[in-house]
């Protein structure tokens, strides 16, 4: 065990370590004035939970992740009877039946499971030799396996989880090494998708038949069309002011005044905003730095992914490094004001348990890949 | 197992994506440097506007003192009781903060024993209004409440007293027109934009507190308060102390001032008193007039509405802005006019009959016989001067009385000043009326187109008894920058000597003094046992001839050896100069002589008598 520690990716190791210490501060300076008490704030829930998250880290790091190409199905299976499940048993907050309580103030979200359960299934089965993944059947089996899960987490109803799927299949497949046409094809599907739902939302927008009210306004308020900043665009803006007035160096580490003010809502300050109070108080300078950790870990995925031993574990690497990416890119683009607003987390700098268990167990996973890469 | 660890085809699809995520996470973080550096003072902007508000302080205004430390406009302490919201929020639909405010005033009303005064609506009005300040709950407590709130240990919450500064006037209805009174400033429209608050100044809306109102009123300051997401303070960010304004220090003697109000109080009428040596304004009353406290903090609709529908128009300043003929006070300005042309003149004898005859038509007045100048000003003997004028003509007249101060503004620290009128060549011109004999007839006794006012004719009466020397009437001797401790002199009012022969000037002097001293003199009724004074009383109709419209006035200097007051008395409507004027300034007189006789009295220790509030309409 010893003589592997040199062998291990530190340099992914560091970027998630200062991205976790970063994390605990932040949320401490997002939420202290709510708590009267250190051990009671989400700070040092979230401490805690980064310390849960590093046990995970370390114990996926040391399981070997082939032998989840026996356990896949299992995985899925459960993931989504947990999904299925949480839609009767689970509590809902927000508007959305997503949680479990365990008790004690602890709340489970499987739709990160769910995450994970694409990821592990996908990759082991994509990776199995005996999948022709030049096979149509294939191709259409995969977004069956990812649509059953999707539609699920569609149904709590929690949009942003379940678009995070789609990058993520997308990824699997390009990497597995299945034929460029049809995932062209696809993907120019989807986009055009996209670009007729906007239309029809913006030109007729009562019509609309899946989306929720909020839903509609989310994406309607990002287009600009009614942007009313007292009500749907009011997280939009008071986002984009905090991060906006943070400038060069930002306002300094507990003074970011879009949040002390409370124009920066309280409930997700700490979650889903994480990423304006970071910007404010530590302006671009601040935010920019978060940048590079996070291209930092997605390359480290990415780099594990190109030297792992085996399709499966390479597919394990690729679809975190997505998983990642895809968190990333969506958080800060909605907090900047480019995309429009999902309750999508922060990976590793948002509070929440749950995720912070799945992403470090993911990244551990990652790590697993890295160490056997030369066996 | 089909392993391709080297696989180059699908290693650089995992390149390619990690290219496309890289470019991606550098887009957004442009997309970050457009946001945060490119555009950062647009978003500081907006976040100052959405947490910023500017609250304006005003400064304290400035006091004004008589020439003996008497303070006239003075600065009172408010004491109010407030209550700062955001101690006593709560979440959650504003009712609810409603509710907890009404208990936290119904406590404090227990306290202290004041009724409420602040309901519901109100507290909703100051939520959406003015939610950043403090809510005034009672304005202008007894200093008993305060400290019976202090006593009751206050732990209300959200609950402080809150001082602010407001005029008082302690001589308010003797000074009413010469002081003035304040008004809440009007935001101007630049103010208006820069504050979010404002709490706006006391501007000076009349007398001296209009015409010295930049000086009094110092330098607005301003806290810069930081407010939440609902509105709520949630701290200064910065204040800017305010600046005090300046002092003014009058000539105004307080106690000359009393008596010339108790002289005159029960009449419309004016009195100026000047300091026949320098210039400098004792008493300058205008009667009806008002109590300048009314005004604090404004004035009602209803008073205001009084004051200036009352007939006997107790606004109008009339020792300034009251113009009226002068009279027979304006004989001895004739007299010395036609010495100035001829020296001699003094000396001529004219018979002054009771009937004249000029530009055919025919005067009656009163006749006295043969008499030189000094009789015929002891008697007012109107046919004397007829003759005077037209040996002299009216130019010589016009150009004298304009020297002498008339026909223009005297400059005296005061508004609304009226210069009168001077029918001079230049006014027939603009006004296109021919001038004959019986013009300058009536020019020599003071009545038809001249016009004065009272402090002209004080100023004129002032320069008869100093023996020609011109000063331009001084309200105001020395002021003080609020920067620095003592006060700077405000000089230089001496206008010039006017070029009347001695000789003409001692026979005035001497006319006038028998005017009160003989007891066939027309004001004998002003004069004092005791007390050597000269004057001379006029009567000027007004109006539609034959009406009986007349004001009434009369001049005096005192004492005579060596005169030191120069007083100018109107009463308006009145009978005639000695009848209705001489005993009221009978009072004035007997006032200055035993304030002479007392001597110089110590500065600031007074026994002056406060007049209580109101009263006075």
């Amino acid at each position: 065990m010893i003589e592997r520690l040199p062998r291990l990716d530190w340099l992914m190791i560091a970027a998630v370590a200062v991205l976790l210490t970063l994390s605990c501060l932040f949320i401490y300076s997002a939420d202290c004035r709510n708590a009267d008490q250190l051990f009671k704030s989400m700070a040092w829930k979230q401490s805690l939970w980064a310390l849960i998250g590093i046990g995970c880290y370390v114990a996926a790091a040391a399981f070997d992740y082939r032998k989840l190409n026996s356990l896949h199905w299992w995985i899925y299976l459960v993931c989504s009877l947990l999904l299925v499940l949480v839609l009767v048993e689970g509590v809902e907050k927000n508007g959305s039946r997503s949680w479990f309580s365990l008790g004690g103030g602890i709340t489970l979200q499987p739709s990160e499971f769910g995450k994970l359960a694409v990821i592990f299934t996908l990759s082991a089965w994509l990776g199995d030799p005996a999948t022709d993944v030049e096979r149509l059947k294939t191709f259409i089996l995969a977004f069956v396996l990812t649509g059953i899960p999707f539609l699920l987490v569609m149904v709590q109803p929690d949009f942003g989880s379940a678009m995070v799927l789609l990058p993520l299949v997308l990824v699997l497949l390009f990497c597995a090494g299945v034929p460029l046409r049809p995932l062209l094809i696809l993907v120019g599907i989807g986009l055009l998708m996209v670009i007729l739902l906007v239309i029809w939302l913006r030109f007729f927008p009562d019509s609309f038949p899946f989306f929720k009210e909020y839903q509609k306004n989310r994406i309607l308020v990002f287009l600009n069309v009614n942007e009313d900043p007292l009500g749907a665009g009011w997280n939009k803006l008071q986002s984009q002011i905090a991060v906006g007035s943070g400038g060069l160096f930002g306002k300094g580490y507990m003074k970011g005044t879009q949040n002390i003010l409370g124009f920066l809502p309280k409930t997700v300050a700490p979650s889903d905003f994480i990423f304006s109070v970071v910007a404010e108080e530590s302006g671009f300078a601040g935010g920019s730095l978060r940048l590079v950790l996070y291209t930092m870990v997605v390359v480290r995925c990415m780099n594990t992914a190109a030297l792992a031993q085996d399709l499966p574990g390479r597919l394990l690497a690729a679809g975190i490094g997505a998983l990642i990416f895809s968190h990333v890119f969506i958080n800060i683009a909605m907090t900047i004001g480019i995309m429009p607003i999902t309750g999508v987390p922060l990976p590793l700098m948002s509070y929440g348990g749950t995720f912070m268990v799945c992403t470090m167990t993911a990244l551990g996973l990652v790590q697993s890949v890295y160490l056997r890469h030369r066996i | 197992m089909r392993i391709r660890p080297k696989d180059r085809f699908y290693t650089t699809r995992i390149y390619f994506l990690t290219g496309a995520m890289a470019v991606a996470f550098f887009v957004l973080g442009a997309s970050l440097w457009r946001l945060q550096v490119a555009k950062v003072s647009h978003f500081e902007d907006r976040q100052k506007i959405q947490s910023l508000r500017r609250v304006r302080l005003p400064g304290i205004r400035g006091k004004i003192y008589d020439r003996n430390g008497f303070c006239l406009a003075d600065n009172r302490p408010v004491y109010s009781i407030a209550l700062y919201l955001e101690e006593v929020r709560r979440a959650g639909p504003w009712f609810r903060t409603i509710d907890a405010a009404m208990e936290v005033i119904g406590r404090v009303a227990d306290v202290t024993g004041l009724t409420p005064v602040i309901d519901r609506d109100a507290i909703q009005k100051h939520i959406y209004r003015r939610l950043a300040l403090p809510l005034v709950l009672w304005s202008d407590v007894t200093p008993q409440v305060i400290s019976r709130l202090a006593e009751s240990g206050c732990d209300i919450p959200g609950v402080d007293i809150y001082v602010q500064s407001t005029r008082t006037y302690p001589y308010g209805p003797y000074t009413s027109h010469l002081v003035g009174y304040i008004g809440r400033a009007d935001p101007s429209a630049l103010d208006e934009e820069e504050y979010s608050y404002y709490l706006p100044d006391l501007a000076g809306r009349s007398g001296l507190e209009k015409l010295f109102d930049p000086f009094l009123r110092g330098e607005a300051g301003g806290t810069l308060v930081q407010i939440d997401v609902s509105g709520y303070r949630h701290g200064e960010l910065a204040r800017r102390r305010s600046k005090p304004g300046g002092d003014l220090r009058l000539t105004l003697d307080m106690e000359v001032q009393q008596i010339a109000y108790q002289a005159l109080s029960n009449y419309c009428g004016a009195v100026v008193v000047l300091d026949s040596n320098n210039g400098d304004v004792l008493a300058m009353l205008s009667t009806p007039g008002f109590d300048a406290n009314r005004f604090v903090p404004y004035i009602t609709a209803k008073d205001w509405e009084m004051l200036r529908e009352d007939p006997r128009k107790p606004l109008l300043n009339r020792a300034v802005a009251g113009v009226y003929p002068p009279g027979s006070i304006f004989k001895p300005l004739v007299g010395l006019a036609a010495a100035v042309a001829d020296p001699d003149s003094i000396h001529t004898v004219y018979d002054s009959p009771a009937v004249f005859q000029v530009g055919g038509r025919t005067v009656h007045t009163t006749g006295h016989g043969e008499v030189d100048l000094r009789a015929a000003l002891k008697f007012s003997a109107n046919v004397y001067f007829f003759k005077t004028a037209l040996a002299c003509g009216p130019d010589l007249i016009f150009q004298q009385a304009f020297s002498a101060g008339l026909g223009k503004k005297t400059g005296v620290e005061v508004d609304y000043e009226s210069g009168g009128t001077m029918p001079d060549k230049f006014w027939q011109q603009k006004n296109r009326t021919g001038w004959s004999d019986g013009d300058t007839c009536n020019l020599a006794i003071g009545q038809g187109y001249l016009t004065v006012t009272p402090i002209q004719m004080a100023m004129l009466t002032a320069t008869i008894a100093n023996g020609g020397e011109l000063y331009r009437p001084r309200l105001v001797q020395a002021y003080r920058d609020p920067a620095s401790e003592t006060y700077t002199a405000n000089e230089g009012n001496r206008i010039g000597k006017m070029n009347w022969p001695d000789a003409a000037l001692r026979a005035v002097q001497d006319g006038m003094h028998d005017v009160i001293m003989e007891p066939d003199g027309t004001g004998h009724r002003a004069a004092v046992e005791g007390f050597d004074f000269a004057g001379k009383t006029g009567t000027a109709e007004y109006g539609v001839k034959g009406e009986g419209s007349k004001h009434t006035w009369m001049t005096a200097f005192a004492p005579f050896d060596h005169p030191q007051y120069a007083v100018v008395m109107l009463i308006e409507d009145g009978d005639s100069g000695g009848a209705t004027v001489g005993p009221c300034m009978k009072v004035l007189m007997e006032g200055l002589y035993r304030k002479m006789k007392r001597g110089q009295r110590v500065p600031g220790v007074g026994v002056l008598t406060e007049p209580g509030r109101g009263g006075l309409s």
